[in-house]
């Protein structure tokens, strides 16, 4: 059953490496497992106790010590959470384990904490309760020194037994209040360093000092003792803020480098045969910890005597300076560019104040600034500034002038570009400069006009405002007239063209015509009394209209036609009869003319009628 | 007809004389505007330009005039917007393009970046809208005056018939040119911001978040309008809404 328990045990280690999934499994499950297991085999489980323990007792700033809380026959219902100010306290993790020895069952929970200082000095971690299987626990208090740290002895570094190490550097020893300047910051790696990462600074102290950018310049080899080591070297741009003794560091920081692993030599198999496949890991890693020495600088004030128009602006400067237009009228712009480059405190650079412009009305600059180094110490600011001349009695704009303290040379220089000449008219007067002179041959290049051109004086030709002809319903439909002639002009010649390849229809018309004016003539004879002209038009139009109909010669049509043609054509009865009817009155009036107006103009109608009918047929 | 004819020539009359009284009028509040401006009073020239403008009459140099008085009174995005009120009446008067274009050089932020339609319109810039649509016309009448001539004596077809097929070629050519300047003239209208720094949100009410500054003088194509509102876009790319307060809406030629 011993066996039994220690297999659980063994079970519980190895899942003890496993995440949070199976810490859960782990603290809920398998515990009650093995407890259960423990309970059927009739073990017997220790008194509990709970102890806390920090791995040492002293660290220095930046490094790291490790809490463990440990709680033995029983877990913990509510694991304490140690708070100490100057501390950082985070959780590492928890591990359980069982054991049974001569019949006495042990539990152990344990869980860790990293302690990292946040200052130097003496901290004490309070005793801390804990219930655990209903007894009431307390830890005893632990106590943490934590130290100053410093950089490793001359000794040490040049003995070679230091893995790695990290110097401060400082350029010069006096500074003054406002410069700049750059700290060389050199991190060494002994040469058997197979890896390095994880780096990041603990602290970086400065009193006095404003801390910038830091930027990697480069690496290089360098021999210190019997060792090759790697030399990163960072710059750390730094501000000197107050005057006196001001110091910087210690910086300190924490890596993680890559050694070869001891096991590896010492161990049998690889001893024997080596890793051949590089299969068991690169090397051993090994977190460290770096700290410089503390440098004291003395900070100077600036000296006496600054310019009237010193700003505060200190460093090493050139200044190049534009202005445009030159030929304006009053209250017009002109654009003074201001460009100040070199090194220094380019980021505070403010444009000096020009009490010479005092005819002039100015803007506030915009500015624009381009750092030409990592560091931003470096680099150029432009200004453009606005101003205005206020009245036709500037001819100059006076001489911008720019103040700044060398702290290399100790003392001040004024920057000056000399008076720019003006053109200023008055308003609304100021000559066309470009236009005219635009358009001549030979001006291939023309300058930049400098003004808008004047005001015309002709108003010219006034229109009404309105909407395009585009948009104008009547100038639209205008438009439509010459489509419409177009289309009515090509339906006429269709229409013409039709006639004159279809002589049936030209016939057809024409007779149509005839028959129109003969009524009229029909109906003048009737009025006239003048019976032989009736019949003899009566006959001839009747001709015609069965000529075109029965497409013949109308000198050929006699009343014969009727029962030899047009009763092939299917014409109605009353029809052929009253066409009987009146060729046989045509006949008759040949032999007796005389007839009374009444009863000539009882056949017209008759004659209409026949005619209608016979234009219906069919030709 | 003859009793026709006096009254048409009556109403003529009046009508010539009418128009000649304002156009004197306005010549002489014209002058009187011109001598502000000559006096350096910039403002009120341009309030003189503007009134002028306001009783519906127009002259490519009244706008001229105006975009300077409004020019010199720091208002760079009226002027610009009058000096495009000009270009639009007078393509050709180099003056006025010289004008447009110093003004747009002292405009702020990104510059419209002109699409392919405006590009081909700006060509078509020796000529108005108007006189591309009247030159088109003529070509349209002389075209089917020619075709009609045609169908009605078919005798001088072959006479005609190179003239005819120059017009056909030159009436098609204008068509298109005026198609090109309509599209561009109705469909691509252009915003120009005439407050100091209008703000463009992102929808078409006043508690939308800001979505960029648009600049005095910035011209800025227009994609919708909601309300009193104008979705518009800058030569960026970016797209908020203006309000009509703050920007003159131009026909895009």
């Amino acid at each position: 059953m011993n066996i039994l328990a220690l297999r659980a045990v063994y079970l519980v280690n190895f899942l003890n490496d496993f995440g949070e999934m199976t810490r859960f499994l782990r603290n809920r499950f398998w515990s009650g497992l093995v407890l259960a297991a423990l309970g059927l085999s009739g073990a017997r489980l220790n008194a509990a106790t709970f102890t806390a323990s920090l791995d040492r007792d002293t660290v220095a700033l930046g490094e790291s010590a490790t809490l463990s809380l440990t709680f033995e026959g029983g877990q913990p219902q509510n694991a304490p959470t140690p708070d100490v100010p100057g501390l950082q306290i985070v959780s590492a993790g928890n591990s359980q384990n069982f054991s049974i020895i001569n019949g006495q069952m042990s539990s152990t929970v344990t869980i860790t904490y990293n302690v990292t200082p946040r200052k130097t000095g003496e901290f004490v971690i309070p005793a801390l309760a804990a219930n655990i299987g209903g007894q009431q626990l307390q830890s005893q208090p632990l106590k943490l020194t934590v130290t100053q740290p410093n950089a490793p002895p001359a000794q040490a570094v040049n003995s070679g037994s230091e893995v790695a190490f990290m110097k401060l550097t400082l350029p010069k020893d006096k500074v003054y209040v406002g410069e700049m300047l750059a700290a060389r910051l050199d991190i060494y790696l002994r040469d058997d360093v197979q890896n390095f990462g994880n780096f990041q600074f603990t602290a970086q102290p400065a009193d006095g000092f404003i801390i910038g950018k830091t930027a990697e310049v480069s690496k290089q080899q360098v021999q210190i003792g019997d060792h090759i080591y790697t030399d990163i070297i960072l710059s750390v741009a730094l501000t000197a803020a107050k005057s006196g003794p001001v110091s910087i560091g210690p910086f300190t920081a924490s890596a993680v480098v890559v050694l070869p692993s001891p096991n590896r030599q010492r161990d049998p198999f690889f001893g024997r045969f080596g890793d051949p496949f590089g299969m068991f890991g690169g090397g051993e890693q090994k977190p460290v910890t770096f700290a410089t020495d503390t440098l004291n600088v003395e900070s100077l004030p600036l000296p006496v005597g600054a310019p009237a128009n010193f700003n505060g602006a200190i460093g090493d400067f050139t200044m190049t300076v534009t202005t445009g237009p030159t030929n304006v009228a009053v209250g017009d712009p002109i654009t003074v560019r201001v460009q100040i480059s070199g090194r220094g405190a380019l980021d505070t650079l403010t444009l000096p104040d020009q009490p010479a412009w005092r005819d002039f009305k100015t803007y506030p600059p915009t500015q624009n600034l381009k750092f030409t180094d990592s560091l931003g110490l470096e680099g150029v600011k432009t200004f453009e500034q606005i101003v205005t001349p206020q009245n036709t009695d500037v001819h100059e704009l006076p001489a911008f002038s720019f103040s700044y303290f060398n702290p290399e040379t100790g003392a001040y220089r004024t920057l000056a570009e000399p008076p720019v000449q003006l053109a200023v008219h008055s308003g609304g007067t100021t000559p066309a400069p470009v236009m005219a002179a635009a358009k001549t041959a030979n001006s291939q290049n023309p300058p930049p006009p400098q003004d808008i051109l004047p005001i015309k004086d002709r108003l010219g030709t006034l229109a009404q405002a309105g909407p395009p002809l585009l948009t104008r319903p009547v100038f639209l439909a205008v438009q439509g007239l010459p489509v419409l002639a177009w289309l009515a002009a090509f339906v006429w010649r269709k229409r013409a063209d039709n006639l004159a390849n279809n002589p049936r229809l030209r016939r057809q018309r024409r007779v149509a015509g005839l028959i129109e004016s003969g009524l009229d003539d029909l109906r003048r004879f009737t009025a006239e009394n003048n019976s032989d002209e009736f019949f003899a038009t009566l006959f001839r139009l009747l001709q015609e209209q069965l000529g075109e109909r029965l497409d013949c010669s109308a000198s050929s049509i006699t009343e014969a036609v009727i029962d030899e043609r047009l009763v092939r054509l299917s014409m109605p009865e009353t029809t052929l009869a009253g066409l009987r009817e009146l060729f046989q009155l045509c006949n008759q009036a040949r032999y007796a003319p005389l007839r009374t107006s009444g009863e000539l103009a009882a056949v017209i109608p008759k004659f209409e009628k026949a005619v209608r009918a016979l234009q219906e047929v069919k030709a | 007809m003859k009793i026709y004819l006096p009254i048409l020539l009556a109403i003529a009359a009046v009508g010539i004389f009418t128009g000649s009284v304002r156009a004197a009028d306005a010549s002489a509040e014209f002058n009187t505007a011109n001598k502000l401006y000559a006096e350096g009073k910039f403002p009120e020239a341009a309030g003189a330009y503007e009134k002028i403008l306001q009783s519906g009459e127009v002259s490519p140099a009244l706008y001229f005039n105006y975009g300077n008085a409004e020019f010199k009174s720091g208002n760079l995005g009226r002027a610009i917007a009058a000096y495009r009120r000009a270009a639009q009446l007078a393509p050709r008067d180099a003056e006025v393009q010289a004008n447009l274009d110093f003004a747009r050089n002292q405009v702020q932020g990104p510059v419209l970046r002109e699409t392919l339609w405006p590009r081909l319109a700006r060509r078509l810039d020796v000529l108005t809208l108007n006189e591309w649509t009247g030159f088109t016309a003529v070509t349209l009448w002389l075209m089917f005056s020619l075709l009609a001539a045609r169908q009605i004596r078919p005798a001088l077809k072959a006479a005609l018939g190179g003239l005819t097929r120059v017009v056909v070629a030159a009436t098609i050519l204008c068509c298109a040119c005026l198609g090109v300047k309509a599209a561009v003239h109705f469909s691509k209208p252009i915003a120009v911001v005439v407050a100091p720094n209008a703000i463009a949100r992102s929808g078409p009410f006043d508690e939308a978040q800001n979505a960029f500054t648009g600049h005095d003088g910035a011209e800025l194509a227009v994609l919708d309008q909601k309300n009193d509102w104008w979705e518009v876009t800058d030569g960026s790319g970016r797209i908020g809404w203006l309000p009509q307060k703050e920007v003159e809406i131009l026909p895009g030629d």
